[in-house]
């Protein structure tokens, strides 16, 4: 497939994932955190729920995943593209804690640190995995198994 | 104006976008904006492709009756309910970092136990060890299926709908959020609130409360243990059944054997729950009253619940016995100390479980006939697990000890083990549980068992039979540290628990008084600890399955050397001549 569309495939599955996980954060904390009116104000539409998120849709499904595809090689944790699509969530997960935390604080804080960052990496993570897989066309072989070396 | 209220004014996505504009913009000017086209990184097929009949895709996931396939949809059910499960421990313990109530609500918090203890027992180590019991039952005795395929992939399916029923609260929620984010706000999505009756139901509290969400409760419960019957049913005939010439009864292994009882205790105990359970929903929705004042009581429902709970501690924990049992050995260098009396002690356990249940309800004022009998049997069924924990020490002794991952795992379940059990004996006594009835203690004591020995069984086998079940290595390193950090993680979160419980504190509580804070914050910090194994313990394994080196050797453990090359591994090897042969 080519690089740009492998690259949205990436993005489409990173995104449904990251927003499954997001709505069971919001509904498992009784949402205390808010997630959407932080994703609202993230995407510089503070209030409004609806269109934050749309934008939200969007740079997940086109411009993160196609700046990706163009930063691939510099983006340190290569050459498994996977991990390099961790690198790059996390990078944005700062952003995100940044400008999204609102007036949490203590416990709520912590939650909304450590949750919003392990869904960023699962979006990374599918966003490298589903493009190095899509536009890979000389699979390589993996190392083989040697039960003798323990230096491992 | 402080850089981060900067920062909250612009919005992210702005930011986030200029800067990656810019270094895209970057990147094109350095690669002379030509686009690349062939992969960098040179590709990550699986490089396992070889040819099989069975259908490709999702297609073969929801159709398979093969019970590998859903030895595996088990495993991965569990893991996922484990990951929810963990979720809400993580945030209960968040809550208890405090001694105010000030993170949740005292409903959120109750609703926290309560499906946490839900979600662990039915939904995470039931399944868990019966997908295990799925894949390598009918292996390990020479078996070409489990007896009746098609109830196999009936009883796993049942367990999905059956989750969603317990949580369902939680999927009705998403939906409106997810309506409501696009403008359309439905009520009736929202009317379902999670459960706050804790996971055994007590009744009044279980009746009276009326949010319509228990009764889904009840009803998702009622379906897993008809899965879990139908599973257990499908063990039983195949071990009886399906034995190949060579795998006689005195030569079946110790892992069949204790999946063999299990499923015994599985069929005498949940009949019991689903029974009482359609009780309840009988008295909640159509006004009988066999768990009211003036019918049959509370205790009643208490007798009922037990009765079924009891053994259900054993249905989760033989399981985790049986995996120690087979897998320290392979370890050791030398075969299992006295199979025979582990094989006798499991079956003991096996009839002494459905004797054991009052002693949950030493404090409700039975009589003290009825009291002590129930304490000489629990003290009692101390002996066979004691008769476990020294073959296992017996086993090592002496011999030539490899610490690799799995091992540390069983070693590091023996530990908890012992402490777990140790503390369960002291509440066995009546006088001592009088006291430590409902604290922290017991929940200290159980969390040794059910995190301790039972999920460290479940990773040892997971990390024992990756290369099997993948044809990969998992990286050794990773899985050492995430050893080590689970044996300290579950000393430091749950010994804690232990004092809080010496100190008299109630369990299930929101709030509690400041003198405990100091404990509940060590506790809070363990159980971090585990997280973070447990996140290593995930990373590791679907990188691994990924990027892994590649098994040629089926002899992975050198377990030829100490003649413990066993049956799914002796399969396995025949499965990987076959792969190459295929290989495309």
């Amino acid at each position: 497939m080519n690089r740009p569309l492998s690259a949205v495939a990436g993005g489409v599955t990173g995104i449904a994932v990251m927003t499954l996980l997001l709505l069971f954060l919001e509904v498992e904390t009784r949402s205390n955190l808010a997630i959407f009116e932080a994703v609202a104000r993230f995407a510089g539409m503070p209030g409004n729920v609806t269109l934050g998120f749309l934008l939200f849709l969007l740079a997940g499904v086109f411009a993160w995943p196609l700046a990706f595809m163009a930063l691939e090689q510099y983006i340190p944790g290569g050459p498994d593209p996977a991990t390099r699509g961790m690198v790059l969530a996390v990078a944005l997960w700062v952003v995100f804690v940044l400008t999204g935390r609102g007036d949490l604080s203590g416990g709520l804080l912590a939650i909304y640190v450590i949750f919003t960052l392990l869904a960023h990496l699962c979006y990374g993570f599918l966003l490298g995995a589903v493009y190095g897989r899509l536009t890979s066309e000389s699979p390589v072989e993996a190392d083989r198994y040697d039960p003798t070396d323990v230096s491992q | 104006m402080d850089v981060i209220s900067v920062l909250t004014e612009i919005p992210g996505l702005l930011v986030a976008t200029w800067v990656l504009l810019g270094l895209a913009i970057y990147a094109g000017y350095r690669q002379n904006w030509q686009l690349r086209s062939v992969a960098a990184d040179g590709g990550y097929l699986s490089g396992l492709g070889f040819e099989s009949e069975k259908p490709t895709g999702l297609f073969r996931w929801l159709t398979t009756v093969d019970h590998k396939d859903i030895g595996v949809l088990y495993v991965v059910f569990a893991t996922g309910a484990a990951l929810w499960g963990a979720t809400d421990a993580m945030m209960i313990r968040t809550e208890l970092f405090t001694a105010g109530t000030d993170v949740w609500s005292a409903e959120t918090y109750n609703a926290l136990f309560t499906t946490h203890g839900l979600t662990m027992l039915f939904f995470f180590v039931t399944p868990a060890f019966t997908g295990l019991a799925n894949y390598f039952i009918p292996i390990l005795v020479g078996a070409d299926d489990m007896s009746f395929p098609r109830i196999n992939a009936i009883a796993f399916w049942l367990l999905p709908p059956a989750f969603f029923l317990v949580r369902g609260g939680l999927i009705t929620e998403v939906m409106g959020k997810m309506l409501a984010s696009v403008g359309v706000h439905w009520e009736l999505l929202f009317s379902l609130r999670p459960p706050t009756i804790g996971w055994t139901l007590y009744a009044p509290r279980s009746i009276i409360v009326t949010n319509p969400q228990v009764d889904l409760v009840l009803l998702g419960l009622h379906l897993s243990g008809l899965a879990t019957i139908m599973a257990s049913i499908n063990i039983i005939v195949t071990i009886f059944t399906e034995r190949d010439e060579g795998v006689t009864w005195a030569n079946l292994d110790i892992f069949s054997w204790t999946l063999l009882t299990t499923s015994g205790i599985v069929l005498f105990a949940f009949p019991v729950l689903g029974s009482a359970l359609l009780m309840l929903i009988a008295d909640r929705n159509f006004g009988t009253t066999f768990f009211a004042v003036d019918g049959g009581g509370p205790i009643l429902w208490q007798h009922l619940f037990w009765f079924f709970g009891h053994p259900e501690v054993y249905i989760l924990v033989l399981p985790a016995f049986g995996l120690v049992s087979l897998i320290l050995p392979k370890f050791a260098g030398r075969k299992l100390f006295g199979f025979k009396f582990i094989v006798y002690s499991t079956l003991a356990i096996g009839v002494l479980s459905f004797g054991v249940w009052a002693h949950h309800m030493f404090s409700t004022g039975m009589d003290p006939r009825l009291r002590a009998s129930f304490m000489a049997v629990s003290l009692a069924i101390a002996i066979p697990s004691a008769v476990k924990t020294f073959n296992w020490m017996a086993t090592l002794w002496g011999g030539n000890v490899r610490w690799a991952t799995p091992q540390i795992f069983c070693v590091g379940g023996i530990m908890t083990f012992i402490v777990g059990g140790v503390t369960g004996v002291f509440l066995a006594s009546i006088p001592v549980d009088l006291v430590l009835h409902d604290t922290y203690y017991v929940v200290g004591h159980f969390h040794f068992i059910v995190m301790g020995v039972i999920t460290f069984a479940a990773f040892a086998a997971s990390y024992y039979w990756f290369p099997l079940l993948t044809g990969r290595m998992f990286n050794r390193r990773l899985g050492r540290i995430h050893g080590y950090l689970s044996i300290v993680g579950v000393f430091v979160a749950f010994m804690p628990m232990i004092l809080i419980g010496y100190g008299g504190l109630p369990r299930r509580s929101a709030s509690y008084p400041g003198v405990f804070e100091a404990l509940q914050q060590v506790s809070t910090f363990g159980a971090v600890i585990i997280g973070i194994g447990a996140l290593i313990w995930l990373t590791n394994l679907v990188q691994s399955y990924r990027l892994g080196p590649i098994v040629t050797d089926a002899d992975v453990w050198n377990l030829r050397e100490s003649g413990q090359f066993s049956r799914e591994w002796q399969w396995f090897e025949t499965q990987l001549e076959e792969r190459t042969k295929f290989r495309r």
